[in-house]
């Protein structure tokens, strides 16, 4: 006699259970406490053990949210008929409360005598309920398909999963592939739209979107060094150590905007614009800070970086940033930079493209400072890292120019001082 | 063309085989003056006398044995064992002498031994004289196996049986003696190990022999007139068999039937659905069906048998199945 395999209550309070996946499949042999599935509840993900032994004859739920008391598959002897039980259960699972009491096994039929069901006259053969209007089988449901089916499928690259079976017991059979081969997989119905929202462009997006796709001509290159960003840090926990009351603390990227200042000026190449066919080379370092602000992505620009103190520089960070962020930037704030920096450190990006910013030449991706393993003088340690990367117009700049200028910034990096 | 009875075909071949052939003579119980249970051997004495044409005692081991010594010898003898049933009683002979002798020689002795023998139902014979036992000797090699169902195949296939050097149990159906059937003037050996496809079909591959080629050849006109194209074959041969054609057929039409009168359970259908499901098997669209008796010791009344024995009904239903819509 086939047994109903129910969803069990785990726990007090469980009301329901989600399975993962079953750890038979069905015909195979299953002995009183051996693990049938997995069962995911709110808790915990767990085995759970058949309760009786026989054959899996059938997985009525192969996954997904199940309440408590539900037929999930079924225990019985090899080839017994399970469609009486199936039908009742499948009854049942429809309408009962969860907690509906679990004892409701039926008697299975008769097993009809394997060796006379060929010769039997067609009329006599016990009709097989019909899983009506199942489009597509449950996931990680096993297929049923004919040999045929299988190799045509194969040939003609068509997921059976998705294929209807129209054979005995929904067995997918050679002309259900072949029609599926013809139907365009899964379409959407004619007409259906999926649901967007519609977001007009702010000014700010739409220079954003004609300065960047500008920014695509341009033909670019990048370049990426990694830095021991220890002397970095260290250097701005001692500035931060040192504050004066009323002065803004600073941050490393402050500390690295100055850096980079330093370095832009010995790397004249690099501090430069490229308008109109001519290449514009700066003496001071204006140099961007992107910043995200509501309305989208906005530049303002830190003056005479070169020339400031990473006090000074923090101080006019904090300004400009505040302003971006209250929608109170002039556009004399945006104007005049020579190089850009987009620091995506703070959101644990370790290494990034950016795109240049026209008419500059060159702007520095910067992530964020990794702790990673590194080899000094044959020992093995852990080294803050920071890791950068440089796109250059390659119209202005060469390769070994930006490899220089990055060479000076990794230097400077792990030595501030010289850049102080 | 002459049109002969499956009998008369029989006795076509044995008589042409007596005529031309000294080495020939045929021997078995009430062969002779009675002309054979079967009345296949009718005639047979008066033409060629007692001395080629040889009533024996009731022992089928006698006989099986004494058909071995002379085949040995350098004859071709035929003998006849008057139901398949009672194979079981020369088995020793058979299995174990008959079919091993030339592979244990060396190849120094040869059993040239045709065993012609008959069953099936259908005329309340019971369940001692009416078995289908063809599959038992498929399973021993050394032997080969025929069973011919219409009146020039089973003409053709004799001849080939009676000129193989190895011995060959040849298996005639009761119900088929009358049929009658066209056969050509001259005879036409027919080779051993060479399928006959009956009918051409795309949908339904029905493998059969014996009675059920008959009853399937009907049941593929009842199924033609809903639309199902079937094609029978007749591998005539059980061992060697045919597996080119046979794997052929289906592999046109993707769909198989086998159909016997022996019990289904370890019948000849068994061993075709292996070979087919091997050969074919990215062919296929739907399980083999086998169609065969029930299985139970025959019965005498004549409905129980009737019940019993598949029929052009049975062949229908399973070829129904095969191409069947849940």
């Amino acid at each position: 006699m086939a047994t109903e395999v129910k969803l069990p209550r785990l726990g007090q309070g469980m009301e329901s259970g989600t399975i993962v996946r079953w750890l038979k499949t069905e015909g195979d042999a299953v002995a009183k406490g051996e693990p049938l599935y997995e069962l995911d509840t709110d808790k915990v993900t767990q085995e759970v053990e058949a309760e009786s032994d026989g054959v899996l004859l059938k997985i009525v739920i192969a996954d997904g949210e199940v309440d408590v008391g539900t037929t999930v598959g079924i225990i019985g002897a090899q080839d017994e008929d399970v469609t009486a039980i199936l039908a009742d259960a499948q009854g049942g699972n429809g309408g009962a409360p969860a907690s509906a009491p679990a004892e409701q096994a039926a008697e299975a039929p008769e097993a009809p005598t394997a060796q006379e069901a060929p010769s039997e006259p067609v009329a006599e053969h016990p009709e097989v309920p019909e899983p009506e209007e199942t489009p597509v089988r449950a996931e990680g449901e096993r297929v049923k398909a004919s040999p045929l089916a299988r190799r045509i499928a194969r040939e003609r690259g068509v997921e059976l999963a998705q294929v209807v079976g129209t054979g005995p017991e929904g067995r997918v059979i050679a002309e259900d592939v072949e029609k599926a081969a013809i139907r365009p997989a899964a379409a959407p119905a004619a007409g259906a739209q999926p649901e967007f929202e519609v977001v007009e462009l702010t000014s700010t997006r739409k220079t954003i979107a004609r300065r960047l796709t500008a920014a695509w001509e341009a033909p670019v290159f990048q370049l990426t060094v990694s830095a021991n960003a220890s002397e970095l840090v260290a250097t701005r926990e001692r500035m931060v150590e040192l504050l004066r009351e009323g002065e803004t603390k600073p941050t490393v990227s402050d500390v690295l905007t100055r850096i980079v200042a330093s370095a832009l000026v010995r790397h004249r190449p690099v501090n430069a614009n490229f308008v109109e066919g001519k290449i514009h080379r700066f003496a001071a370092a204006n140099i961007g800070l992107a910043v995200a602000a509501p309305s989208g992505l906005v530049v303002p620009v830190i003056r005479d970086a070169d020339r400031k103190s990473v006090q000074q520089i923090a101080a006019d960070r904090a300004d400009v940033v505040s302003r971006a962020r209250d929608g109170k930037l002039q556009l004399a704030d945006l104007e005049g930079g020579t190089f850009t920096i987009s620091n995506l450190g703070m959101y644990g990006i370790e290494q990034f493209v950016a795109v240049l910013n026209p008419p500059q030449v060159a702007i520095l991706a910067v992530g964020s400072i990794e702790d990673r393993a590194a080899v000094i003088d044959g020992e093995l340690s852990v080294v803050p890292t920071l890791t950068m990367t440089l796109t250059c117009d390659h119209r202005a700049i060469d390769g070994s120019e930006g490899a220089e200028f990055l060479r000076t910034v990794k230097q400077l990096v792990e030595s501030p001082a010289l850049a102080l | 063309m002459p049109e002969l009875t499956y009998r008369e075909a029989v006795r076509d071949a044995l008589a042409r085989a007596l005529r031309e052939d000294d080495r020939v003579f045929i021997m078995g119980e009430d062969i002779a003056e009675m002309g054979g249970s079967m009345a296949v051997t009718q005639g047979l004495l008066d033409e060629f006398g007692p001395g080629r044409v040889r009533n024996t005692p009731i022992s089928e081991m006698a006989i099986l044995g004494s058909g071995i010594g002379a085949a040995i010898q350098g004859m071709r003898p035929i003998v006849e064992i008057m139901y398949e049933d009672f194979l079981t009683i020369s088995m020793e002979q058979l299995v174990n002498q008959a079919a091993k002798h030339r592979t244990m020689s060396g190849g120094q002795v040869s059993v040239p031994l045709t065993i012609r023998t008959q069953g099936g139902a259908g005329w309340s014979p019971g369940a001692q004289h009416a078995q289908q036992l063809e599959a038992w000797f498929v399973h021993v090699p050394g032997l080969k196996v025929v069973f011919a169902s219409t009146p020039e195949d089973v003409r053709g296939l004799l001849w080939s049986s009676i000129y193989d050097d190895n011995p060959v149990v040849f298996f005639e159906h009761r119900t088929l003696y009358p049929i009658k059937g066209e056969v050509p003037d001259e005879l036409e050996p027919i080779p051993l190990g060479k399928a006959r496809v009956h009918r051409e079909g795309t949908d339904v591959t029905v493998v059969a022999t014996g009675r059920l080629v008959h009853e399937s050849l009907a049941a593929a006109e009842e199924a033609e007139k809903d639309g199902i194209s079937v094609e029978v074959v007749d591998p005539r041969t059980l061992l060697p068999l045919d597996e080119e054609t046979i794997v052929a057929s289906v592999k046109k039409t993707t769909r198989c039937v086998t159909a016997h009168e022996a019990v289904t359970r370890g019948g000849f259908g068994a061993e075709l659905a292996a070979v087919i499901q091997h050969g074919a098997f990215d062919w296929l669209d739907a399980p083999i069906e086998r169609v065969g008796a029930k299985f139970a010791p025959l019965a005498f009344a004549p409905v129980l048998e009737q019940a019993s024995v598949p029929h052009a009904a049975d062949v229908l239903a399973a070829i129904r199945r095969t191409v069947a819509r849940s």
